[in-house]
């Protein structure tokens, strides 16, 4: 059988980071101590970020990085760490729901595989940009410059709005 | 090194790559090693004390046997901590402080990653540190622990943004975030490197990249005083030694960095001395923000801990963003 692999160093980058953000997703629904899954998260996040290296997408894999494990999964710990976590166990099974789960994702999982097998890849008509953190600043700043700015109002009243949040609970005696 | 990346895996690439990697940490380690004794030294002289000078001629071998007496000590781990993420966290440490390394230019030539993210990157994994000092605060399962890996994550959150926002207007006036084009935009006299234009921003990094490195007048993490020792008092022997080099490699990154963002990198002041490699160039620069490291931390006292959050979001941030604004101004005005 002729699996078109040539076995590059990108071929084994790609394997190994697979592998990694699988186990790392696969534990973080296995442990039960919330800090345990809370790593395991930032580690299937730490992979993905490898996995746009890969596709040449650094400055995705960065940010990825900078937001989901540097800000997303700190905030998660020290939320975890503000509250109690001494009545932690188990939850008692529930036979019939984990069936029905079950038969879900293995759905799941063959629709996306079949889907992916049929697909067909076309090679871009141009090359990549050779650099293209210059070319999506470029982009963001001139053709999309409206949604970007939408984005940033967003956010801006999100930030507001959780200031306003923390004041007021600040001013209750 | 990009173009190993298509070709096929031999064994003579990989290779290559683990005598590289085994390179710069012989350099790393060494530079820890007389950067921690310079520390004592300087800080001894500046206090009226003569510091380190038994072991070895001038006490040169002090460190060395200080690392010998922390490997032999005995490894505890307390009854009652998460034993598996007690033994990771130092691992967790140190592990980004070392990849940050990959990308610092030393020279035009003298790099192993052409990132064109560069700084981006140093920012990202320097984040992972914080996960692992407030895991190793949780894990230790003692209250002194908890507090400074609390502090700690609330301070290096807190000033890793302005530390970003400082760098915007280098990152602006070169039009690139990799750092070899930002040093090689630097070239010319040494009033074309970025720290006159951008005085503001190069103050503003100055003060969040010592915050960052939790050393004083910012060492509250691990404030002795009133936390024993922060975030790592349960840990003994070989795993405190990593934490301490992880903070020493944060500094060597971090002063590698201040050099090629804001002194101009491997540039001579003057061209006319051109004829000095450019190694020694760095290697001076460095050596001048490491001994202004020392320096504050001889000099300052400590901050509170409620000053401290109100510098970095009241008085840091507002200036980084002053700074952008003005450094946009001065591109539109003067080209």
């Amino acid at each position: 059988m002729d699996w078109n692999i040539d076995f590059t160093g990108e071929f084994f980058a790609f394997f190994l980071l697979a592998v990694c953000a699988i186990a790392g997703a696969v534990l973080a629904i296995n442990f039960t101590k919330v800090v345990h899954t809370a790593l395991s998260l930032a580690f299937t996040f730490v992979s993905l970020a490898g996995l746009y290296i890969l596709l040449q997408a650094e400055f995705v894999a960065f940010v990825q990085v900078l937001l989901y494990v540097g800000a997303v999964t700190i905030l998660m710990i020290f939320g975890i760490m503000m509250t109690k976590h001494q009545s932690e166990g188990r939850e008692p099974g529930r036979p019939l729901l984990e069936t029905l789960a079950a038969i879900g994702c293995l759905c799941l999982f063959g629709i996306l595989f079949y889907a992916i097998r049929s697909a067909s890849f076309p090679a871009p008509e141009a090359a990549l940009p050779e650099d293209n953190v210059a070319s999506i600043g470029m982009l963001l700043y001139s053709a999309y410059a409206i949604p970007f700015e939408l984005v940033s109002v967003l956010l801006t009243v999100a930030f507001i709005g959780a200031v306003a949040l923390a004041k007021r609970e600040e001013e209750q005696p | 090194m990009q173009h190993y990346w298509n070709s096929p895996v031999t064994w003579g690439h990989a290779g290559i790559y683990l005598l590289g990697a085994i390179a710069v940490l012989a350099v790393v380690i060494f530079f820890v090693t007389y950067a921690i004794y310079f520390e004592r030294k300087v800080i001894g002289w500046m206090q009226f004390r003569q510091g380190p000078n038994r072991t070895g001629p001038l006490g040169l071998l002090q460190t060395a046997a200080d690392v010998a007496k922390l490997l032999m000590k005995e490894d505890t781990i307390p009854a009652r901590a998460d034993r598996v993420l007690f033994i990771l966290a130092p691992v967790l440490a140190f592990v980004p402080s070392f990849l940050v390394l990959a990308i610092i230019p030393y020279g035009l030539n003298l790099q192993f990653a052409d990132l064109n993210v560069g700084f981006l990157y140093y920012i990202a994994l320097s984040g992972v540190t914080t996960i692992a000092i407030v895991v190793a605060g949780w894990a230790s399962n003692n209250k002194y622990a908890l507090l400074g890996g609390m502090r700690s994550a609330a301070q290096m959150i807190s000033y890793e943004v302005p530390l970003v926002m400082s760098v915007v207007g280098v990152a602006m006036m070169t039009g690139s975030l990799n750092l070899r084009d930002i040093v090689i935009g630097q070239e010319g006299y040494f009033w074309h490197w970025n720290f006159i234009p951008q005085i503001l921003g190069f103050a503003v990094f100055v003060i969040a990249a010592v915050s960052e490195l939790n050393r004083t007048p910012f060492d509250l993490p691990e404030a002795e005083s009133e936390l024993v020792a922060g975030y790592h008092v349960e840990y003994s022997g070989f795993r405190f030694a990593f934490f301490m080099l992880s903070e020493y490699v944060y500094m060597y990154a971090i002063a590698c960095l201040g050099t090629i963002l804001f002194l101009g990198g491997w540039n001579p002041p003057l061209p006319q001395l051109d004829f000095i490699p450019g190694l020694i160039w760095f290697a001076l620069k460095f050596a001048c923000i490491v001994f202004f490291l020392f320096w504050i931390r001889a000099t300052l006292p400590r901050l509170r801990v409620d000053q401290l959050m109100g510098l970095a979001w009241k008085v840091l941030l507002p200036i980084a963003i002053a700074n952008i604004f003005l450094t946009a101004l001065g591109i539109e005005w003067f080209g």
